[in-house]
């Protein structure tokens, strides 16, 4: 059974995704400047990028190197994140250097990294690596630190090992904390990737927007945004769905993440 | 007393270590020195540009776009987080929004900022304004909407009227959340604002640090991201001490 | 010796307690409360309740859990409006919160940001009263309640049992007429909780105030009240109104070993524990 009022709510974010593009709309039309193609517009050349071969590789290679770093990030963090939220000791060890690296925005690094290691795959994907992990061992920290001490102890009593502890019972009493990082990480993974290709100007999604733009192709610049933004929310999205499912013991505490660059 | 400094030593081996590391790198001739500067060059440099009159006007141009983008993210979050929180209608409509726009990567929307606004100040802020709104937003709207009860209805009952339980009430009561949502959203800031100078800018320190990169001066590119880094953890600890202030009354999270 | 004297709650709504309405202060009638829970089910909390507390009566009540205590603690309060009937405060319905009835909650519910000088006069700054009039009237109170020093305190810095004085000040501070207290010792230690009922029954006795009390303690009760209102399991009804006819000022060490008080405390237990039968035997 599904009341009208529930199939509203399911479609919310349909319907705000239809206004905010009917605002665009009315924007672009109000405003009159060929810098700024409407809404349908934008939306007619969305298939020529997405039919264009070099294009799709492209973006696809993009996709390669967000996805292997966000992997990296998530094996390195989440360990070294939890660890810092069960022995004090490694907590006030990283913890300094973490904040002095927080501040620094890790695709501003993309200039001396290229220096290094060149304009290829591997200063992307390390850059995008170096962006993820932050936000994921700070919720893993979190997560680890705010395990009840008596769940230990009863563990202990049973006769599990500090190791066996450590993968019995912190890692998945953190789970719903390091999820949400992995969530913040996810969005973070595609704003490093598009913001580090902005900056190499080398190839990649970022590549094409500013490619475009360069050549007065408004067009193509506002379709390309609207890929990347439905990119974003599709990840998430997709991303929501599979913490739902292995956290269902867990309430969402935001359904909302917190993204930012 | 002994633990707090032993702790604080504890905390700045990794960072000495770190520099250590890096000077040995050059010391054994890993890396060239046109490569990877020596950290005492960088912090030299550092330290000779800080007060020329050029640096610091470098400086005022990112902190000029970074306080504006977030003083409108912080007016804006506030105000939609409380109002979303107050109101089930304004609700029905901002939580859907959000929703759509919050995980979309702000960054992607610069090139049409820039085709919009222009390429000076104004998009540059706005770029900083949508990236450190949403987790203000989200965070007052999360704050307001977790006030206890009981405290409306204690200020209620000693006669405040209903349209002042918002100033007296829930928005103190919301405060330990708005400010955490202040703290990612001025960090974001830091970083969108650097970014937004490195795709395009003439003036700022993510400019200084592109044009270093065009020229190959690697002691010139290390200053910048050194200087964003110390501003973003001065910047930081100044608002931890307006929130230490602000929450005096609150237990610790 | 007088006895328990039992009113059945049809009793207790035709005619008013003291028999002499025109000094009924609260007058709650035929209330119900229906809850509506999650699915398309409802609740009922509270089912035709009909009671009438004098001025300056002490009445507390009883019942066990979930059978609607707070909940009508919160109507006469104004903060959640029956589903059923009326309650009225001298005699006008009840439409909201006012400063005439004055709530102390189990969570003590004060400002955290605060401190306890400052939640003592929000109240009073509410009503117009000049600052350093409502800060010497606080100060004053804060020492009737013991906690002189501490004005600068945070509520984090406090003890239950200390935040437990701030939150009675804080709601004596705008003297309201009627006193709504729910389990407001609760949450304390035995002998803190001596300590309170006594300053709640000195203050009580100088300024004669209404006061509502819910508790789960029986002594307690019996040893406040003027009247004892024992509920039934959900659906929360009225199952008696038991008169405490003891004699005033109390003392505690003296009324322990009174034979009234102790056949009052364990009558009442009986009460409640036949409550409990019914709920299950139903
Ligand atoms: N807002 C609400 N929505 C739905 N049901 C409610 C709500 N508030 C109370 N109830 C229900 O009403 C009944 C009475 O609740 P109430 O809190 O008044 O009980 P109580 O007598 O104060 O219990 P206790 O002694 O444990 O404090 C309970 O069954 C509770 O589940
Ligand atoms: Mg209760």
């Amino acid at each position: 059974m599904i009341t009208p009022r529930a199939l509203l709510q399911k479609s919310a974010p349909l319907l705000a995704c239809i206004g905010l593009l009917c605002a665009w709309q009315v924007a672009s039309l109000l405003l009159n400047t060929e810098s700024f193609p409407t809404a349908l517009e934008a939306i007619r050349a969305v298939p020529s990028i997405l039919g264009d071969k070099e294009s799709l590789v492209n973006i696809g290679a993009s996709i390669r190197r967000m996805a292997i770093g966000l992997s990296l990030a998530v094996v390195f963090a989440i360990p070294l994140g939890l660890l810092m939220g069960r022995i004090k000791g490694v907590a006030s060890f990283f913890n300094p250097l973490l904040m002095v690296i927080y501040p620094v925005p890790k695709a501003a690094l993309m200039p001396i990294i290229m220096l290094w290691l060149g304009v290829g795959d591997v200063s992307k994907t390390l850059v995008i690596f170096l962006g993820v992990s932050l936000p994921i061992i700070y919720h893993s920290f979190q997560g680890g630190k705010a395990v009840e001490e008596k769940m230990l102890w009863s563990g202990a009593a049973m006769g599990l090992s500090s190791a066996q502890r450590m993968f019995r019972i912190v890692l998945p009493a953190a789970l719903p904390e390091i999820l949400t990082g992995c969530r913040t990480g996810l969005v973070l993974a595609l704003i490093t990737m598009v913001t580090s290709e902005m900056i190499a100007r080398q190839s990649g999604a970022g590549n094409i927007l500013f490619n475009a733009l360069d050549m007065a192709q408004y067009d193509t610049v506002f379709a390309m945004i609207m890929i990347i933004g439905a990119l974003g929310i599709f990840l998430d999205a997709a991303f929501e769905k599979l913490r739902g499912s292995l956290v269902r013991w867990s309430k969402p505490q935001h359904d909302i993440p917190l993204s930012f660059s | 007393m002994s633990a707090t400094v032993n702790k604080a030593l504890l905390g700045i081996t990794p960072i000495a270590l770190f520099i250590a590391l890096w000077q040995s790198l050059i010391s054994f001739g890993y890396a060239p020195v046109t490569l990877l500067p020596p950290p005492g060059a960088v912090f030299l440099r550092l330290g000779q540009q800080l007060f020329t009159s050029d640096f610091l006007h470098e400086i005022a141009a990112t902190l000029f776009r970074l306080f504006a983008g977030f003083a409108i993210a912080v007016v804006l979050g506030v105000v939609i987080g409380l109002a979303a929180a107050i109101s089930p209608a304004i609700n029905a409509v901002v939580k859907p929004v959000v929703r759509v726009l919050a995980p979309i990567p702000k960054v992607a929307l610069y090139p049409a900022l820039l085709l919009i606004l222009g390429f000076d100040h104004a998009s540059k802020i706005t770029l900083v304004a949508a990236d450190a709104l949403f987790p203000i937003l989200l965070s007052t709207y999360y704050g307001a909407s977790m006030v206890e009860q009981k405290l409306i209805w204690s200020a209620m009952a000693a006669g405040t009227p209903r349209a002042q339980i918002l100033f007296k009430v829930v928005l103190p009561a919301a405060m330990p959340s708005i400010l955490t949502g202040c703290r990612i959203g001025l960090v974001i800031s830091c970083i969108v604002v650097f970014l937004a100078e490195m795709i395009t800018s003439t003036d700022g320190l993510g400019h200084m640090l592109v044009q270093a990169a065009r020229t190959f001066q690697t002691v010139d590119m290390f200053v910048p991201l050194i200087t964003i880094s110390m501003l973003g953890l001065i910047l930081n600890s100044l608002l931890h001490g307006l929130r230490t202030y602000l929450l005096r009354g609150f237990p610790e999270v | 010796m007088k006895v328990v004297t039992l009113r059945s709650d049809a009793l207790a709504e035709s005619e008013p307690l003291s028999g002499k309405p025109a000094s009924a202060m609260i007058h709650i009638d035929r209330v119900s409360q229906r809850f509506q829970t999650s699915g398309r089910q409802s609740h009922l909390a509270l089912s035709d309740i009909s009671l009438t507390i004098d001025d300056g009566a002490f009445v507390s009540i009883l019942g066990p859990s979930g059978c609607g205590k707070s909940t009508l603690l919160y109507i006469v309060g104004g903060f959640v409006s029956p589903s059923d009937g009326v309650a009225r405060v001298k005699g006008k319905a009840i439409t909201g919160p006012g400063p005439d009835r004055g709530p102390v909650f189990q969570e003590f519910a004060l400002f955290p940001w605060k401190n306890v000088l400052g939640n003592v006069m929000y109240g009073l700054r509410q009503q117009g009263v000049k600052h350093s009039e409502a800060e010497a009237k606080s100060r004053k109170l804060l020492e009737m309640v013991g906690l002189k020093g501490y004005e600068n305190f945070y509520p984090k810095e406090l003890s239950g049992g200390m935040k437990q004085r701030v939150a009675i000040a804080r709601t004596l501070a705008y003297n309201p007429a009627v006193l709504l207290m729910d389990e407001p010792f609760g949450a304390l230690d035995a002998h803190t909780r001596t300590r309170l009922q006594n300053d709640l029954l000195n203050i009580w006795e100088r300024d004669r105030k209404t006061v509502l009390f819910v508790t789960h303690s029986v002594e307690e009760a019996v040893f406040l009240s003027d009247k004892v209102v024992v509920m039934t399991r959900s659906p929360g009804r009225i199952k008696v109104v038991v008169d405490i006819d003891l004699p005033r000022p109390r003392k505690r060490a003296e009324l322990l070993l009174d034979a009234r008080y102790q056949k009052y405390v364990v009558d009442i237990e009986k009460l409640i524990d036949d409550t409990g039968e019914d709920e299950i035997h139903a």
